[in-house]
């Protein structure tokens, strides 16, 4: 399943994905896209018992810098993920998140 | 034995089935313990370019349904009514935002139409903060009742048909169980007036905002049918009990039927269905159901959906 998290959303401060369920999952690849703003971000995938409470999934920073794709993968995680993002300038987002069985 | 024994022998033995009542045929049979079933996220309509810009304020942020165990902070995996998954639908924690998942039909006759499913509705659990947040609309943190079921907006299942020459239409029957100011009202309501389109949108009609109510924006268009009801909500966010809801339509007379929720049926065949006005195209014979979840506060609402069966008689 392909689950679109944003879409083409503007951020000109720090945010994070809003919580995705994944418990059925074995595998997991984010796409993080900016298609707008001419700013930068970093990203960070976090992990979460309860979809209440999180913490980072690895010491891992992906950058997106303007008009980039950039994609990796998320193992070991539990049944609930999402991405932290610390921006500098403005950003337009699209994250699709694909998850397998 | 006449066929139709047969039938009701076949059904009432198989487990899967037997907990619904469907018409003849049965054209779905969704349990999300096995995947999504074609229950997708709704978006506005875009221009030719794929320029997501285009998309209505109001209808670019319905979030994607989720295959959900059920997992909760206290207790961990839930589970479904037919496994461990249901489908879930989550707003944002925002006020008047809404989630929407639709399923993409089409009809090959007309007649009645039967939507069955089992369900539950939450808000999100909250998890520390100060003695105040044992308070919330009417409710005060009793051991019984608590703030979390005033958190909770409303539910909707809907349909967006068309056919014989591009009349199209809406059935909807909403569940309110607060008011915009948080108050209980336990209130099936049905809309006047039929939904915005991006079509009105496009010829300058029609411009709502971000977490507008899609189906209908004005509180005033919705009226109340049948009595208020109820539900079993129990006590805290994260106790599911699945209920069961029939809803029957009549797509021969373009008309609400009949509405079973547990043990209560109501009487929808008054309950007015608003045609467009004008005429639309590439939508012959469309027959799509939705539903959706809106929160009026500000914490995010959950629909979670067992299953669901769409049967017809024709």
């Amino acid at each position: 399943m392909t689950a679109v998290l944003e879409r083409d959303t503007t951020f000109d401060t720090r945010f994070a994905t809003e919580p995705y369920e994944v418990a059925w999952a074995g595998e997991a690849r984010w796409f993080v896209q900016h298609v707008g703003g001419d700013g930068t971000a970093t990203y960070v995938t976090q992990v979460s018992p309860d979809g209440l409470t999180w913490c980072d999934l690895d010491d891992l920073g992906h950058v997106v810098e303007p008009g980039a794709l950039v994609s990796w993968p998320a193992t070991g995680f539990g049944h609930w993920l999402r991405l932290r993002a610390k921006v500098e300038g403005s950003v337009q987002v699209r994250i699709h998140l694909a998850v397998k069985a | 034995m006449t066929t139709s024994d047969v039938r009701a022998a076949l059904l009432s033995a198989d487990p899967r089935l037997s907990k619904f009542s469907p018409l003849p045929r049965i054209l779905a049979f969704d349990e999300f313990d096995s995947g999504t079933h074609g229950w997708t996220e709704l978006l506005g309509n875009y221009n030719g370019r794929g320029d997501l810009s285009t998309v209505d304020d109001h209808m670019r942020d319905f979030r994607p349904p989720q295959l959900s165990a059920c997992n909760f902070f206290d207790i961990g995996t839930h589970g479904a009514l037919s496994g461990t998954y249901a489908l879930k639908l989550a707003t944002r924690p925002y006020k008047g935002h809404t989630a929407v998942a639709i399923r993409r039909l089409t009809m090959s006759g007309r007649g009645l139409v039967q939507l069955e499913t089992y369900f539950a509705f939450k808000s999100e659990a909250t998890l520390g903060g100060g003695a105040e947040l044992d308070n919330f609309g009417d409710v005060q943190w009793d051991g019984n009742t608590h703030p979390s079921e005033a958190q909770f907006g409303a539910f909707t299942v809907a349909t967006d048909l068309c056919g014989d020459g591009g009349l199209r239409y809406h059935t909807v029957a909403r569940y309110q169980n607060t008011d915009l100011d948080n108050h209980f009202t336990r209130q099936w309501m049905a809309p006047t007036v039929p939904e915005p389109t991006p079509r009105e949108h496009f010829e300058g009609k029609v411009k709502l905002e971000y977490a507008a109510d899609f189906t209908a924006p004005n509180p005033e268009d919705w009226h109340a049918f049948g009595e208020p009801q109820e539900l079993c909500y129990n006590e805290v966010p994260t106790k599911v009990n699945w209920h069961y809801l029939r809803w029957l339509i009549d797509t021969d007379k373009r008309r609400n039927v009949e509405l079973q929720v547990n043990d209560r049926v109501m009487d929808m065949r008054d309950v007015p269905v608003p045609p467009y006005e004008e005429r639309y195209e590439t939508l012959e014979n469309l027959l799509n159901f939705y539903f959706s979840v809106r929160t009026h506060s500000s914490v995010r609402n959950f629909l979670f959906l067992d299953s669901v069966l769409i049967s017809v008689d024709w």
